[in-house]
């Protein structure tokens, strides 16, 4: 009875002391692993390689020389089985070649917020006019950016596989042609545990 | 000692029992809420069913839940219940092979009832979860997160058709895309074989928003699997016609001869699409049979359906000019029927080895003395009373789920048209040149509603 007494102490410590949840920071470009679902990493890859591929294409490289030739980013579609905000994916993509100092980016989300503030600055007889800003002396883009992102799932039994292709390309809107476009493939396979909870 | 621990297992067990249906049978617990779904406000019973999502048969609550708030036009919150019946089945996909609840759980059924299991919906209901959440999504406006939903359903469909194919010649005929004609004798005659395994309405529904949000070429796949599963459905045959003749398809002139030409919008017509959901799943009921075993009461209890159902009539609307008759799509019923019948084997394994247990549990607290002097042993009594208390047939389904699902479909002049269905009050729908305006029609008792959006 005695030793009933202890085993049920020490179980009730265990079980308690799992009870305790914990906060701590990570590595934001960590691996992550949580589970087989578009995460942060995939992300991370996708616009790595999309970056780097566009900056070092050499017609693009010739396009860049001289100029910083202004881009409008189409969404992304979302063809895979998953809600994916795949605004976040162009938002990290256009950072980074904004940030490149080769390219300027116009923000199609943004036009109705900037339409509102350029009819109040016009309109609304609360600015001066002087320093109002006028309408219709915005800058056209010369290329569209747009992709796909698709995915092919397989499950059978334990195993469950998981297939990404981001595709992305770059228009001139004047001719249409294409002028750059690459994909990037990402693969998972999960497998289930034998024994657990 | 035995006593002392056959007690203590008890005692544990019973406190186990804040699970919902253990003791109390689930249609009775649903009942109120598919009253209230039959009166014009149904969401007030909500928050009671969303309290229970934290429960072991969560994953039922979380669809009850969702199917209630979509009745009652709430698409938002109805989308946020029904993602927590999909995490819940993702949670289930992830377990472990031998996983430590299950066996916890199997352990308590095995002392208590099959209720003790942690609700695990069959197939189809896990395909109607994301099919209903395509409808949230396009009904709220986000129609690529529609497609997301119903490229998710297909994933599940495809795996449910794989797991029927290996032994049903008709799920085989199926994947090749055929649909052949004895099957359509076979199926007028006795009903279809396949219409008890797979969901034509599912597949009718993927089709359909496939077709709406501008592809086509998908919707042509999953019509063409809906029509092997529903052969006899006039609007889905002239679906594929049409869908052939457009996508210039070489099964455009097998589909023409059998179900003549396919009939094309004048210029600046709009089209009106129906679907129509009509009356409830029917409940599990329960089977109890008592017996004795050495002189000790014991009873077992089988979840079953009731044979005879009335057959329900297709649904006209009124409003559109001519009379419409929406055509059957799927039986859910059905489908239900069949999921129990699966069901079943596993169940019994389970009853037999509950018999057992039960039996051996009374015997271990029964007094020999007692017995062999033919006295009242309390203990034993107790434990015999526990016994037929505790055996409750397993009778959870997803209840608020409809009964049948119809189909109708029809080009019509733009402009505003007040539909009736049936001898329900009118309602209000749009029809705009060159779009497609979805109206689903949600008949619950004696409430109808409708639920339009123009695409």
């Amino acid at each position: 009875m005695k030793h009933f007494k202890l085993i049920f102490v020490l179980a009730a410590v265990i079980g308690l002391s799992a009870c305790q949840s914990k906060v701590e920071y990570g590595d934001a470009t960590e691996v992550e692993t949580v589970n087989e679902n578009f995460g942060s990493t995939d992300l991370q890859a996708i616009a790595a390689k999309m970056v780097d591929s566009m900056l070092t294409f050499p017609p693009v490289i010739v396009m860049t020389q001289n100029d910083r030739p202004i881009i409008f980013v189409d969404k992304i579609k979302n063809k895979t089985s998953e809600h994916i905000d795949t605004e976040s994916v162009t938002d990290t993509i256009s950072n980074k070649l904004l940030r490149s100092g080769k390219f300027r980016f116009i923000d199609m989300t943004k036009v109705d917020s900037v339409r509102k503030q350029l009819d109040y600055q016009n309109n609304a007889g609360m600015v001066d006019p002087s320093t109002a800003i006028k309408f219709g002396r915005q800058v056209g883009a010369q290329y569209m950016l747009y992709g796909n992102l698709s995915s092919i799932v397989k499950q059978d039994g334990s195993t469950k596989d998981v297939y990404y292709k981001m595709t992305m390309r770059l228009m001139d809107l004047e001719t249409g042609l294409i002028e750059w476009s690459d994909e990037k493939e990402i693969r998972k396979v999960k497998s289930k545990s034998f024994l657990g909870l | 000692m035995t006593k002392l621990l056959s007690l203590g297992l008890i005692c544990f067990t019973l406190s186990g029992c804040a699970y919902n249906s253990v003791l109390i049978n689930y249609p009775s617990q649903i009942a109120p809420i598919k009253q209230q779904l039959a009166s014009p406000t149904p969401s007030a019973k909500l928050t009671e069913l969303a309290g229970e999502i934290d429960t072991n048969d969560g994953l039922l609550y979380a669809q009850e839940a969702g199917r209630v708030a979509q009745v009652s036009g709430d698409f938002e919150s109805s989308k946020t219940y029904y993602q927590a019946a999909i995490k819940a089945y993702k949670a289930f996909d992830d377990r472990a092979t031998i996983s430590a609840s299950d066996l916890t759980a199997t352990a308590s059924s095995l002392v208590l009832n099959d209720n003790a299991i942690p609700y695990r919906g069959p197939g189809y209901e896990r395909i109607m979860v994301h099919q209903y959440q395509a409808f949230n999504y396009l009904f709220s406006g986000d129609a690529q997160g529609a497609l997301v939903e119903v490229r998710r359903s297909n994933q599940l469909q495809a795996s449910e058709q794989a797991r029927y194919q290996k032994s049903q010649k008709s799920v085989r005929a199926m994947a090749n895309g055929t649909i052949d004609a004895e099957m359509n004798k076979l199926d007028q005659a006795t009903g279809s074989v396949t219409s008890s395994f797979l969901n034509a309405y599912s597949y009718y529904t993927t089709g359909l928003l496939h077709e709406l949000l501008g592809e086509p070429n998908d919707a042509y796949i999953d019509y063409r699997k809906a029509a092997q599963i529903t052969p006899n459905n006039q609007y889905l045959q002239q679906d594929l016609v049409r869908l052939a003749k457009q996508l210039s398809m070489p099964q455009y002139d097998e589909f023409k001869r059998r179900w003549g030409d396919a009939v094309l919008p004048k210029n600046g017509q709009g089209q009106v699409v129906m679907v129509v959901e009509k009356g409830f799943v029917p409940e599990k009921q329960s089977l109890t049979v008592p017996f004795t075993i050495n002189g000790n009461w014991q009873t077992v209890s089988l979840a079953t359906y009731q044979p005879h159902r009335q057959a329900i009539q297709p649904s006209t609307i009124q409003g559109l000019g001519t009379v419409l008759k929406a055509e059957p799509i799927a039986n859910i019923d059905a489908l239900a029927i069949n999921a129990l019948k699966e069901d079943l084997p596993a169940a019994l394994v389970r009853q037999a080895a509950r018999v057992y247990t039960k039996s051996e549990m009374t015997r271990s607290v029964e007094s020999g003395s007692k017995r062999r002097n033919n006295e009242a042993d309390a203990a034993a009594i107790l434990m015999q009373i526990f016994n037929v208390v505790t055996e409750q047939a397993d009778r959870r389904s997803w209840l608020t789920l409809p009964r049948q699902a119809q189909i109708a479909r029809q080009y019509i002049e733009p402009g505003e048209y007040q539909i009736r269905l049936g001898n329900s009050p009118a309602a209000k729908i749009d029809v705009k040149p060159n779009r497609a305006t979805l109206i689903w029609v949600i008949e619950t008792g004696n409430q109808t509603r409708f639920y339009s959006i123009i695409i």
